[in-house]
Formats: structure tokens, C-alpha cells, sequence
């Protein structure tokens, strides 16, 4: 009930803002550290998508996610797919499983008295993550993703509790929603075993909190790092690596990756997402220390420019940037330059 | 050792014994490896082909495109891929008696020349599978190949190795590689016999693959051509 009225709100705000601001949809990801003995939802294997319309909505969802390309220069601004930074198709526990943030949206946030819902978070994806444009509210797109999004979730609950039978199949208004609302239709099963409550903060959703460095971060020993460990996949200049004319390893800064609006460029969420997801494959499992000093020399460089600004570095730093992030400071490159100043376009087109 | 390594020991050996075997053939069948390429005479041959690149024609091909088992393709490769592999042979990263051998033979800024000649030589463009085109994948090398192993750590191959596998920059082109030599190196990463990339990416994901999962992934990205 509560959520309804808050919702209600959330819709007259958005609709005042949308003429003048572009709303925060980048809020810092709720991370709690990670719990050794928790137990992940395990979804469904893709093969048993259903046929049918609905099932090809799902498909249509993981093809989007994992070749994300396919939608450069019409929603995406950028060489990076989503599945760069939610591994194993969105699947993966401690990597921003599409199953965890489904089932916690729609979401109030104190700080704009909005509630927003799972297809106005997927918006904000494509607006700073892929330095794009979101595609419209109720777009093909974004019904694909939340179908794929919401069959994970749906599977994997109904895996953990022994629901037999395939995911219950939804309308395109309802799976733009988000799994967080009175109305979402669970089997007794579930919420007999998680309250809705719970449902928001499955286990492994996110990415797990790290713990602070013993020392400050530093730029200079994340440089040494980035150079030992991450410059084989993503390029001295931070470039990645391209193949067919498409980037197969993703750009980290530059023109060609997310945006300062991004909730990636926070040093906080990148040394959250480096510990637990890289170098990918976990060869290796980089220190506490080294993985901030990474994220801070990775996110110390110039990048497309936050979306938010309307001419001025300072005032949108002041307005956004009060976090762990480099905006507005000097650049790693060169630290006469204060980053922000430079930022490469948004949503460029590709040639 | 065990059964499977001195098996290993034995094939190796054997491709061995061919490929050295060969250069020395090469010379008395210099005529014959040049008539593959009959728009072009013996003598234009050894103009274009710098004399440092010589001594690897014989097994690799005159074009790098390589010479099934004697040699693998070396076309489609990074010059700097290349030039790493040729120093990786010199210091013992990388295990091959006739390679080890041959390796020492270039030396200084020759790696370069030999690794640009090779790296420049073209490859027939194949249709690209990106990850997603496919959302069931019955195949368990193509499997791996796009979509990875996620509950055993193991990446989408292609999510370093590009579509269909043609690689670029450190990651080898797979796609349309000869299949005993794709085989015989996912078999020494795991062994341990190679090394040479960065936190031994390769070595930590070929030691969680199968018997059945190598030959599998052998078969799919060979057959990309």
C-alpha cells in the first residue's frame, strides 16, 4: 500500500524533473559484505526458456545483454556490453545478478523521494553505463530485458523451494515493474519461506562490500597494478581490445566506456566489482589494497562526460559527486587537468 | 609420468621427428613448397620473404598458413602474439625440442621482422558468431566457447578470444587453427608445460577442462574456417 503512494509521488515527480533534470538513477548499489555461507538462487539453464511469446521475449533479453552492440548508435553510446560487468549473463552471484536487482525493484530512494521502477533502472543503464540514450518506457527492449531479468529471478526462487512447473508468464506492463510490490505474484511456496523484505536482499546480490585498505588508496601503486594484471585484457591506454571492429575486452576510460554518471567510476563500486569478479576467470585473487588502488587509478581518468552537467565541472561535482569518485579532481594522466574538463561526448555515434 | 604424459611425450616426439624431418627436406623440396604459389617465382619468392622468416616456411608455409602437423597457422596472429611465442620458446615458457631450436635462430630486432611478415599475411574472413546469436547451445565446445562454465570459474572462451574465436592483441586467433596443435596446447596449459601469459589466465581455466571438454572445444574452433 505504502509502495503505491510513494509510487504515485515518484510518477508527478519524475514528470516535473524530466523537462529540466535527468533523475539519479546511478545510486550507490546497497552492498553488504559477503556472507561465506550464503546460499545463491540458482536459475533455470536457457534451454528451458519456453516456446512461445513470451519465452522469446526472455531470449530476446539475454541476446540484448550479451551482445549489446547490436543496439549501438540506437540506445548504446558506447563498446561495452552489459554482461562486461555482470558476468555470466547476468547470472552470476556477487557480480550485480539481474535476479537480485529484479526482485528489489521497485525501489524508494530517500534522496528524491522517488520510487523507481525495474525498467526506469535499466533506463538509467543505458543513459550512464552505456553512455547512451534509454530507450522509451514500454520499448521492446526494455520488456526484453526485464523478461530475461525476471525469468532468472522467478527460476531461481523456484529451484531453492521445489516449485515445480514453468516461470508463470506476466504482461509486458507488469514485468517492466520490478518483483518488489504487494501484487507480484509468487508462489505460497516462496513467500511462506522469504517475506518481501527478503526478496529485495537475496543473497549475492550486487557486489559484495569491501573492506576498507589498510592505506589510503593510491593512483600511483593502482598504476603499478593495473599494469601487472589488467593491461593484458584491457590496453596500457585503458582502450581494451577490439576485434572485428567490435571491442571483444572492454575500455575502462576514454571515450568508449561508461560515462562520469556511471555508478562504476565510484572508486568504492569498482574496488567492490574488481576484488570479487577480476581478472575475469580469477586466476589470481588480487589483495584488499590492490584492488583499491586499481579502481581509483582506473577511475582517475578522463570519460564521457555526466549527463547531469549543464556547463559547469564544479557545480555538478557539488550537486552529484559528494562520493568516492574522482570528478572534478585532477587527472591521473596529467594532473593539471581536472577531470571533468575534458570528458569525451555523450553518446557519440560510432563512426 | 604418467600414462597420459608419456603419451603426450611420444606424439610430440613423433611431430618432432617430422618436423625437423621437413626442414631439412625443405631445401632439396624448395621447388615443390614454392609451386604452391605459382603466380609468383622462386626468385620474387625469396625477395618478398625476409631471410630471417626463411627457416620457418618450412613447417609453418610460405604464407604462415601453417602445414597441418608439422606446423600451426601462424597467419591471423598478432605480430605481437607472434614475437612473444618466439620469446617464450627462447627462455622455456614454451616446450617444443624443434620450436626451442628454431626460436634461437631469431634473435634482436629480427622477432619483430619475422612477427610482422607472419602477422601481416591475410586469412579468409568466416562468418562471426557473436556470443547471444545462439541461446541454446547443445554442443559442449561451443558451449564453453560462448557461454563458459560459470559454477567452475570458466569465462565464455570468446569473451577474450572475440567472436568465433579470431582473437587479437595477446589472444591467439582459435578460429580455423589446426586441431592437433590447438589440442596439444590446451593439453600443456594444464600440464603446466606452457606458461608465458598474464597471472596464467590460460593455465588456471584449461586445468578445470575435461578430457572430453578439450577435444570438444578442438573441434569447434578448428572447424571455424
Amino acid at each position: 500500500m505504502k509502495l503505491y503512494y510513494f509510487s504515485a509521488v515518484g510518477v508527478l515527480l519524475s514528470m516535473g524533473l524530466s523537462a529540466s533534470e535527468l533523475p539519479d538513477r546511478q545510486a550507490q548499489l546497497p552492498s553488504v559484505a559477503k556472507d561465506a555461507n550464503a546460499q545463491y538462487i540458482m536459475p533455470s539453464d536457457l534451454s528451458t526458456i519456453p516456446e512461445g511469446e513470451f519465452g522469446d521475449k526472455v531470449r530476446k533479453g539475454y541476446q540484448l545483454f550479451v551482445n549489446s552492440q547490436q543496439m549501438r548508435d540506437t540506445y548504446v553510446g558506447n563498446e561495452l556490453n552489459c554482461v562486461n560487468c555482470h558476468m555470466n549473463a547476468g547470472n552470476k552471484a556477487n557480480a550485480s545478478p539481474l535476479w537480485g536487482a529484479y526482485m528489489a525493484y521497485p525501489a524508494y530512494r530517500k534522496k528524491n523521494d522517488k520510487v523507481n521502477s525495474y525498467e526506469e533502472r535499466i533506463q538509467g543503464c543505458f543513459t550512464y553505463s552505456m553512455n547512451g540514450t534509454a530507450p522509451e518506457s514500454g520499448s521492446e527492449s526494455l520488456v526484453a530485458i526485464s523478461a530475461y531479468s525476471y525469468w532468472l529471478a522467478m527460476s531461481g526462487l523456484m529451484n531453492q523451494f521445489n516449485v515445480a512447473g514453468p516461470v508463470p508468464e506476466m504482461s509486458d506492463t507488469d514485468l517492466l515493474k520490478g518483483g518488489n510490490r504487494e501484487d507480484f505474484p509468487l508462489p505460497k511456496a516462496i513467500t511462506s519461506k522469504l517475506d518481501q523484505k527478503a526478496l529485495t536482499m537475496l543473497p549475492g546480490r550486487g557486489f559484495p562490500k569491501l573492506e576498507k585498505p589498510e592505506l589510503a588508496y593510491s593512483i600511483e601503486r593502482g598504476k603499478l597494478v593495473y599494469l601487472a594484471h589488467c593491461q593484458a585484457c584491457h590496453g596500457e591506454g585503458g582502450q581494451g581490445v577490439k576485434m572485428a571492429e567490435v571491442s571483444a575486452l572492454p575500455p575502462l576510460w576514454g571515450p568508449q566506456t561508461y560515462n562520469w554518471g556511471a555508478g562504476m567510476h565510484r572508486v568504492n563500486t569498482a574496488a567492490n566489482f574488481i576484488y570479487e569478479n577480476m581478472p575475469l576467470g580469477k586466476s589470481i585473487q588480487l589483495t584488499v589494497q590492490q584492488a583499491w588502488d586499481v579502481a581509483a587509478f582506473v577511475n582517475a581518468h578522463e570519460r564521457p562526460q555526466d549527463p547531469r552537467y549543464k556547463g559547469n565541472v564544479a557545480e555538478t561535482q557539488a550537486k552529484y559527486h559528494q562520493h568516492e569518485g574522482f570528478y572534478g579532481k585532477p587527472s591521473a594522466a596529467d594532473p593539471s587537468v581536472i577531470l571533468g574538463s575534458k570528458s569525451y561526448p555523450i553518446f557519440p555515434a560510432s563512426k | 609420468m604418467n600414462k597420459n604424459n608419456r603419451l603426450k611425450g611420444d606424439y610430440l616426439k613423433s611431430v618432432n621427428t617430422a618436423a625437423i624431418g621437413s626442414i631439412f627436406l625443405s631445401s632439396v623440396l624448395s621447388f615443390s613448397v614454392m609451386a604452391n604459389i605459382p603466380e609468383e617465382s622462386p626468385k620474387e619468392l625469396l625477395q618478398t620473404v625476409p631471410a630471417t622468416a626463411q627457416v620457418c616456411l618450412s613447417c609453418h608455409g610460405v604464407d604462415g598458413e601453417g602445414l597441418g602437423i608439422a606446423g600451426p597457422r601462424l597467419a591471423g596472429l598478432s605480430s605481437e602474439y607472434i614475437a612473444d611465442q618466439v620469446s617464450h620458446f627462447q627462455t622455456g615458457k614454451r616446450q617444443n625440442p624443434t620450436m626451442m631450436a628454431m626460436a634461437m635462430t631469431v634473435q634482436g630486432d629480427n622477432i619483430k621482422v619475422v612477427s610482422d611478415f607472419f602477422a601481416a599475411k591475410p586469412v579468409a574472413d568466416i562468418k562471426l558468431q557473436y556470443r547471444g546469436d545462439k541461446v541454446v547451445i547443445t554442443d559442449i565446445g561451443e558451449k564453453l566457447a560462448f557461454q563458459g562454465d560459470w559454477d567452475r570459474d570458466i569465462p565464455a572462451c570468446t569473451s577474450c578470444h572475440g567472436p568465433s574465436g579470431i582473437g587479437a592483441g595477446q589472444f591467439p586467433r582459435l578460429a580455423g587453427q589446426e586441431p592437433t596443435y590447438l589440442k596439444n596446447q590446451l593439453l600443456a596449459w594444464q600440464s603446466g608445460a606452457r606458461t608465458g601469459d598474464a597471472d596464467n589466465m590460460m593455465g588456471s581455466i584449461a586445468k578445470k577442462l575435461t578430457a572430453a571438454e578439450i577435444d570438444a572445444l578442438t573441434q569447434y574452433f578448428s572447424a571455424q574456417k
